[in-house]
């Protein structure tokens, strides 16, 4: 077979990444060329791209037909591709092997839903434009997961998001005010805040939110995608709108969460009546106690995400108001799983439980926060993790199938409202009769513009300030279910410690992929040791600098790599991250 | 000054739920909402508008009244052209707490000449039935303490809402027109700025 060239092995160490429709080449005389519907790096002559596509193509064809199991990763001697086939079309992306596997299968599934998302079904997007066109999509999207990242965020293939150390936690919750307050509206989904292309604060699943973000790139570059649907909305320039293709099972995640519906429009006051809770608008001061409340917090398996241990208490404590007192639980309908990647009905025993607190969970969790996925056996964590991601969960099995970015389960077509405020952006995913509807429009509108505009005031005057020293600890602290990172690692670190430490993480996070039982591990050279633990939601690596030198490598009680564990928790307390 | 739209900043202080977000939102969007949020921090909308020939741009800021939040809204206080002292008719210790709040714009805002600078003083929800504060004492403590405009609103019921933000305008065209007056034309005028400074791209 032949071996890829290395191409270029900065950033993400891609090397390789194509589409190929395999209806297209049928007969024996048909060139395979004709089949290649997308292949990057563009440049690459013509002649290798049919050696990869077909030999790729041909080889995946076989194995999967031998095991009677789609192919999902194939690994040669410099280079491994994450497979993904769907009927005759199939798709592989190419990194060096040292990249982990996991993140690489993460980041075709992630290219693959952006596609769909943005421009609906693949085969049918390549019967309505031309190749062209779509290559520029492929090309952006490939742009866009790239862009911006360090290593770390392309271990764990997670989102950016603004960096809060510098924000007074109260614009934080701002931010998700202004987002509940747009919720009133009926027709609005979910939505999420960015800042320079950074998250502020969602509502949405992590893998929604990765999608919408690509949006917003574009357009704050100016760039218009070429097929785009989009319509000036008549109020003010600063809103535009795109349509957008969701899965059913995504669509089954928003509208299920998409809780109390009647108490947030004013139309029914009947329904406050039964509640007697405060509204959401009193969030701040006026804050019933809820029994709840306790339950939920004391049991989230979570290191709270970052808003939550930003909170006020009050509004810790008013949070749980929002959702709605388990008796209504029974009203959503608990046979339609919104996790796609649930393969059988749930243990019911504690289903309307688990309704209840994943619509709590849902808004600031990011839907993938189960506590019924909390057991430590295989299946939840499995379930748990993938869910998180939102992407296909076994990977190295190769037998499940992938969930989300299905390109033939059925693609709902939807709105993506986006109202922009300088480098500020509200982006709503909204049921399409919104842009009919001018008087909800105007409502969402209104009843966020004078926030968003301070909101966006308030962040520019935030100095993003120098990175504080870093202290004589490297860590990285990835939350599985929200999908984000906080780290003290800047951008660069090729070499040195942090070179290690990065190298380290990436080997770590495979291992804790592909062992469920793996809790806690040291690795260790014979200049430094990197502590690693991890729990369903969340996985910690740390590294102390200047390790003494009596680390012989003999099991040695003295080692300062046994210290580790310690040191870990205690520094990284100060990070708001709990390893207790 | 005129055929030229100036930008003009106004800004709203006053105790928490004395109705300031509800007044900004009425005067712009002629709406009103019950379930309004606390502001936390700042917010602040436009509205251009034209007051006795001249085009202006109104840059209405509104501000969280609670305690808590000042160390988020006392940087926007520079740069007001106006500011506008907000009380609840219903609420007389947000009637006595204005002199608290002019204190702390005048520090914040840092104004050379407080006894120059425009102030309007908004006794609010008129609508309300039992009051606490009578017209008479609010309009003593506005000519005690340099004879603000005094203007008995309700942005419920639409009530002297327009009015008042117009009054705000002319303080500003009048102080401004003084300035000018008593500054010879070659120097440069920093009160007065161009409408550029919001809105830059979209």
């Amino acid at each position: 077979m032949a071996e890829p060239l290395m191409a270029d092995s900065r950033r993400c160490r891609l090397t390789h990444f194509f589409l190929y429709d395999g209806s297209k080449v049928t007969g024996e005389g048909d060139p395979t060329r004709d089949g290649i519907c997308y292949f990057y790096p563009e440049k690459t002559p013509i002649d290798q791209q049919e050696l990869l596509c077909g030999q790729l193509a041909g080889v995946s064809r076989c194995v999967s037909e031998l095991s009677s199991s789609p192919v999902r990763v194939l690994r040669l001697r410099h280079t491994k591709f994450a497979i993904r086939m769907e009927e005759d079309l199939f798709w592989a992306l190419g990194c060096s092997v040292d990249f982990p596997t996991v993140s690489m299968s993460d980041f075709l599934d992630q290219l693959i839903n952006l596609f769909c998302f943005y421009n609906g079904p693949v085969r049918q997007s390549y019967q309505e434009n031309s190749r062209e066109v779509l290559a520029l999509c492929w090309s952006r999207y490939l742009f866009y997961l790239q862009a911006g990242s360090t290593e770390l965020h392309y271990i764990f293939s997670c989102l950016h998001t603004i960096d809060s150390t510098h924000i007074d936690p109260l614009l934080l919750l701002k931010a998700s005010l202004i987002l509940q307050a747009c919720q009133r509206c009926p027709l609005v989904l979910a939505g999420c805040i960015l800042f320079r292309g950074k998250v502020v604060s969602s509502q949405m699943p992590p893998d929604l939110t990765v999608m919408v973000m690509a949006h917003e790139t574009q357009t704050y570059n100016k760039d218009e995608r070429p097929n785009e649907v989009s319509s000036r909305v008549p109020l003010s320039g600063a809103v535009t709108s795109t349509t957008v293709h969701l899965t059913l099972s995504q669509l089954q995640v928003l509208r299920s969460t998409n809780v109390d519906r009647e108490s947030r429009s004013h139309s029914t006051p009947s329904k406050d009546s039964k509640l007697p809770r405060t509204r959401l608008s009193r969030t701040l001061s006026d804050t019933p106690s809820n029994d709840s409340n306790t339950d939920l917090e004391a049991d989230a398996p979570l290191t709270p995400l970052r808003l939550d241990g930003l909170l006020s208490p009050e509004e810790s404590a008013a949070r749980p108001a929002a959702s709605p007192p388990p008796s209504h639980a029974s009203l959503r309908s608990p046979e339609i799983s919104p996790f796609p990647n649930r393969k059988g009905p749930r243990s019911g025993a504690d289903e309307e439980e688990d309704e209840d607190e994943k619509s709590y969970y849902y808004s600031f969790h990011g839907g993938g926060s189960d506590p019924g996925c909390r057991t430590p056996g295989q299946e939840g964590l499995a379930e748990g993790l993938g869910t998180s991601r939102g992407t296909s969960g076994n990977i190295c099995g190769g037998a499940a199938l992938p969930g989300v970015g299905d390109t033939n389960q059925t693609l709902v077509p939807m709105t993506l409202y986006q109202h922009r405020v300088n480098g500020l952006v509200l982006v709503l995913l909204v049921e399409p009769r919104l842009q009919e509807d001018a008087d909800a429009m105007e409502e969402v509108y209104h009843s966020s513009l004078a926030s968003l505009n301070g909101l966006e005031a308030h962040l520019r005057t935030v100095a993003p300030g120098p990175p504080g020293p870093q202290g004589p600890y490297l860590f990285a602290h990835y939350d599985c279910v929200q999908n984000t990172l906080i780290t003290n690692v800047s951008g660069g670190g090729g070499r040195g410690p942090g070179g290690s430490f990065v190298r380290a993480a990436a080997l770590l996070h495979s291992h804790f992929w592909n062992s469920e039982a793996l809790q806690e591990t040291i690795i260790r050279s014979a200049t430094t040791a990197v502590y690693a633990t991890r729990s369903v939601a969340q996985e910690t690596y740390f590294l102390q600098h200047g390790g003494s030198v009596r680390n012989s490598g003999v099991p040695n009680h003295q080692d300062t790599a046994f210290s580790l564990p310690s040191k870990a928790r205690h520094r990284l307390l100060k990070h708001g991250v709990s390893l207790l | 000054m005129s055929g030229k739209t100036s930008l003009l900043k106004v800004i709203l202080l006053g105790d928490g739920g004395v109705g300031k977000s509800s007044l900004m939102n009425r005067y712009v969007t002629n709406k009103f909402d019950t379930h309004l949020f606390h502001t936390i921090g700042v917010e602040f909308l436009n509205k251009d508008l034209e007051v006795d020939g001249h085009m202006v741009t109104l840059q209405i800021w509104d501000t969280a009244g609670q305690e808590r939040f000042r160390s988020l809204r006392t940087p926007f206080y520079r740069g007001s052209d106006c500011c506008l002292l907000t009380f609840s008719v219903d609420d007389s210790q947000s009637f006595l707490n204005m002199g608290n709040w002019k204190k702390e714009f005048i520090y914040y805002a840092d104004v050379k000449e407080p006894e120059k600078f425009p102030f309007v003083v908004l006794g609010n929800k008129v609508d309300v039935t039992e009051r606490q504060v009578s017209a008479e004492d609010a309009r003593q403590w506005c000519q005690e303490n340099g004879n603000h405009p005094y203007y008995e609103t309700s942005a419920k019921d639409d009530t002297n809402v327009a009015a008042a933000f117009e009054e705000a305008v002319r303080r500003v065209l009048a102080t401004e027109e003084r300035t000018e007056h008593l500054i010879h034309t070659d120097t440069v005028n920093l009160q007065r700025r161009p409408r550029s400074t919001t809105s830059c791209c979209s």
